[in-house]
């Protein structure tokens, strides 16, 4: 497992072959790192400062040819074409005028140069500073923002210690096996799914310039981060690293509500678990273990018909064995909304010493 | 599962959940480890406790869950990252402790939290209640070092643990790097940072919830849910960003000139190629100078307008109008300082924007601060781009047609 999050989660995108960009402060070794992840996977890498250049650069410079405009690409892009594979390292995204952004669009997503389009093993790679480091920065365009996955880039003590006392660590690219494209559906049936509960994020451009320039829900954002979830989980990345990698493709608002959406989905269904009690396995953690135990007994609450709340009583004696602390708390909401002439179960006296102990006995 | 060695840990949670049943998650998501003979309870930064049972064993249910409640506390408030990025030292760790103790008990100590010992309260550090840690703490720094010894007594019993000072321990690596050889391999891991982040805003949503619900949460802990939930943005940011957008699009309107050859003339034959040119913008600032203005806060806004133009390196061109119902003669000023409210009674921002349109060279971003008191143009003034500053929390909203930012006093 890697110590820092954000150099796995850049080797997934490139392995994915997402355009990706790293945010972070001058000096922090974005562009060695970058540089030195091309050298370990013996990739040719054309470095390209996006400041210094002109439009002309992305979007071909024009040449009549008889009576036909031709739009040349330049030498770098040539190079990539030739060699059919490869990474290009756009730097210094963030102080490109505008106009050179808007050139840059095409070449970040279609990898379209002037008429040369670069090979599809061709990765993106891009390296930004935020604009309030950055004296002559301009923030990045909503377009331009939303066709990249950003990764914010921070050097951490221990790693920068480590890397002056003994060279620094190029991060990974990990070898996605054959046929990880099939776990993109997967992964877009879970966005998919996602999405119907929450529309209102299924496009949600940035009303305000400060968050413009990072990452926000769009359709083309979404099936990003399905890309990249599947490649996560093709990889074998840490959660850390897939956290991030979604976070940075449809933006940090979003991205929060989708992982916590994920986990939620993680719970057994209510209905399933009071039809067949005794298939109910606690669940490890011990927030999820109560979230569990709560949703069964908020089902049994909202239609309490005898059969349901015996079935809850059953549950919560299962999970009284191992936390005997959350089972009690949900018995208490449980026994409110006892049905009339159904007689107490034998799991209540399972409680009653600990419900003592905490001087929450009724009556007592 | 947890707790198996800790006498009455069932006990007390379910004390806890039922005094703050809007806490009840984040109990429950921090895993109790017994330590006999560390002789305190402590919290690390992946939401594992760590409690002596030799100590807690002297404990009734309600003193150990409102210690329980204690620690989840630092660690919903991020006690120990804060410590970090305020840079606290080592040595100071136990003064910070202090404040954050403070943070958490000035609120939860009326609503029912039962402290074993002496719990320490803002008075105890000098301060008032309802403070952050980081005001207590700079707080009992001034008293320390004026003399007056605070509360020996007060909250000098446990070690809270890096999750309240974010000075790191040896055995708080245990499953998250696996590096350190001090940690007892047999440890289960605790919650990655990104699960804390999410249990976190778990809490804060069930807190909100709770408050619309039955209505009894501690403001403290009410105001700290809802900044989790929509932080508050710092205006100079989103001023900073309109401001440089506002001038990228107008000097990235005229991108391509023709006025000069490009410098790849040579190349192209006979094709005519652009140059590019990047003209530099003029900048106006309406200043709204009516009565109902704040002056600090006219002071600030202008003051970081004038930064944010210097770093863009335009500073040289802005002229300031001041305007209440007649806009005054463009003026150019040195600092923000030298603008003067002569509190007329009426405000029309239109007539500032007019005048600054009027101004020659025409400026290209037009940047009106103002409480928004005011009435507005129907439709956006012709060849200049507007940006808002409103002023003052209860600031009425700007037309669509301009970008607006509010700027809150902090």
């Amino acid at each position: 497992m890697s110590d820092n999050p954000a150099a796995e989660a850049l080797g997934v995108a490139v392995a994915a072959r997402v355009p990706v960009l790293l945010w972070g402060a001058p000096g922090t070794g974005k562009t060695s790192a970058i540089r030195a992840m091309a050298r370990a996977m013996d990739l040719p890498c054309e470095t390209v400062i996006a400041s210094i250049r002109e439009p002309s650069d992305f979007a071909g410079l024009p040449i009549v040819v008889g009576d036909v405009v031709r739009f040349a690409p330049p030498q770098w892009a040539r190079r990539l074409a030739e060699a059919g594979r490869g990474l290009l390292f756009l730097d210094e995204l963030s102080t490109a005028p505008p106009a050179v952004q808007a050139a840059l669009l095409r070449v970040v997503l279609e990898r379209a140069v002037g008429d040369l389009t670069l090979p599809d093993e061709v990765a993106v790679v891009a390296a930004a500073n935020p604009p309030e480091q950055a004296a002559d920065g301009w923030d990045l365009s909503a377009p331009l923002a939303n066709r990249l996955c950003h990764l914010s880039w921070q050097a951490h003590p221990r790693a920068v210690a480590d890397g002056l006392a003994g060279g620094w660590a190029a991060p990974v690219v990990p070898v996605l096996p054959d046929g990880w494209q099939a776990e993109e559906i997967l992964a877009r049936g879970l966005v998919a799914a996602f999405l119907h509960v929450r529309p209102a994020l299924a496009c949600a451009p940035p009303t305000d310039a400060a968050s413009a320039g990072r990452g926000w829900p769009s359709p083309r954002t979404w099936e990003m981060a399905g890309r990249l979830m599947a490649a996560a989980g093709a990889a074998g990345t840490s959660d850390e690293a897939r956290s991030a990698l979604i976070r940075g493709a449809v933006g940090d608002g979003a991205g929060v509500e989708f992982l916590a959406w994920l986990v939620e989905m993680d719970l057994p269904d209510p209905e399933q678990v009071l039809a067949d009690p005794a298939s109910f396995r606690l669940p490890e953690r011990g927030d999820r273990a109560y979230a569990a135990l709560a949703s069964i007994v908020a089902a049994v609450a909202a239609n309490p018909t005898p059969e349901r709340w015996t079935a809850g009583w059953q549950v919560l004696g299962l999970a009284a064995n191992a936390a005997l602390d959350m089972a009690a708390a949900a018995a208490r909401v449980l026994a409110k909304c006892r049905p009339d002439g159904v007689a107490l179960p034998e799991e209540v006296r399972v409680f009653a010493p600990v419900l003592k102990a905490a001087g929450l006995m009724p009556g007592g | 599962m947890t707790g198996r060695g800790i006498d009455g840990l069932a006990a007390a949670r379910l004390w806890a959940t039922d005094r703050f049943p809007y806490l009840a998650t984040g109990l429950f998501g921090a895993q109790v480890l017994p330590v006999p003979g560390s002789g305190t309870v402590s919290v690390d930064e992946n939401w594992r406790m760590r409690a002596d049972p030799d100590l807690t064993a002297g404990w009734t249910a309600a003193q150990l869950g409102s210690v329980l409640v204690h620690h989840v506390c630092h660690l919903l408030r991020t006690h120990g990252e804060r410590a970090q990025s305020l840079g606290v030292r080592p040595e100071e760790a136990r003064n910070w402790v202090r404040a954050a103790d403070a943070e958490i008990n000035d609120d939860l100590i009326p609503a029912g939290l039962e402290l074993p010992g002496r719990p320490v309260l803002p008075r105890d550090l000098g301060a008032e209640d309802g403070l952050l840690a980081e005001q207590y703490f700079a707080a009992a720094r001034t008293t320390d070092r004026s003399g007056q010894k605070s509360g020996e007594a007060a909250g000098h019993w446990l070690d809270c643990g890096s999750g309240a000072d974010g000075v790191p321990r040896p055995d708080d690596s245990a499953g998250h790097g696996g590096t350190t050889p001090l940690a007892p391999p047999d440890e289960p891991p605790g919650l990655p940072g990104w699960q804390a982040e999410l249990l976190r805003r778990q809490v804060a949503q069930e807190v909100i919830a709770h408050s619309k619900q039955a209505g009894t949460v501690p403001g403290g802990l009410l105001r700290w849910a809802q900044e989790i939930l929509s932080p508050k943005v710092n205006w100079r940011t989103v001023l900073a960003a309109e401001l440089r957008r506002a001038v990228a699009e107008v000097s990235g309107a005229v991108d391509y000139s023709y006025r000069r050859p490009s410098r790849r003339a040579a190349v192209a034959g006979d094709v005519v190629l652009p140059a590019l040119r990047r003209p530099v913008p003029e900048v106006a600032v309406v200043c709204d100078t009516s009565g109902s203005m704040t002056e600090d806060l006219l002071a600030a806004a202008l003051a970081e307008v004038e930064g944010l133009l210097r770093a863009l390196g335009m500073a040289r061109q802005v002229r300031v109008l001041a305007c209440d119902t007649a806009a005054g003669p463009a003026q150019r000023v040195n600092s923000a300082r030298q603008v003067q409210l002569v509190g007329g009674g009426g405000t029309d921002m239109g007539t500032g924007i007019a005048a600054a349109v009027a101004l020659r060279p025409r400026p290209a971003v037009t940047v009106v601060l103002t409480d928004g008191y005011t009435p507005w143009p129907a439709r956006a003034p012709k060849g200049t781009r507007v940006v808002i500053g409103l002023l003052g929390p209860g600031a009425p909203t700007a037309p669509a047609w301009a970008r607006s930012v509010r700027v809150d006093p902090d």
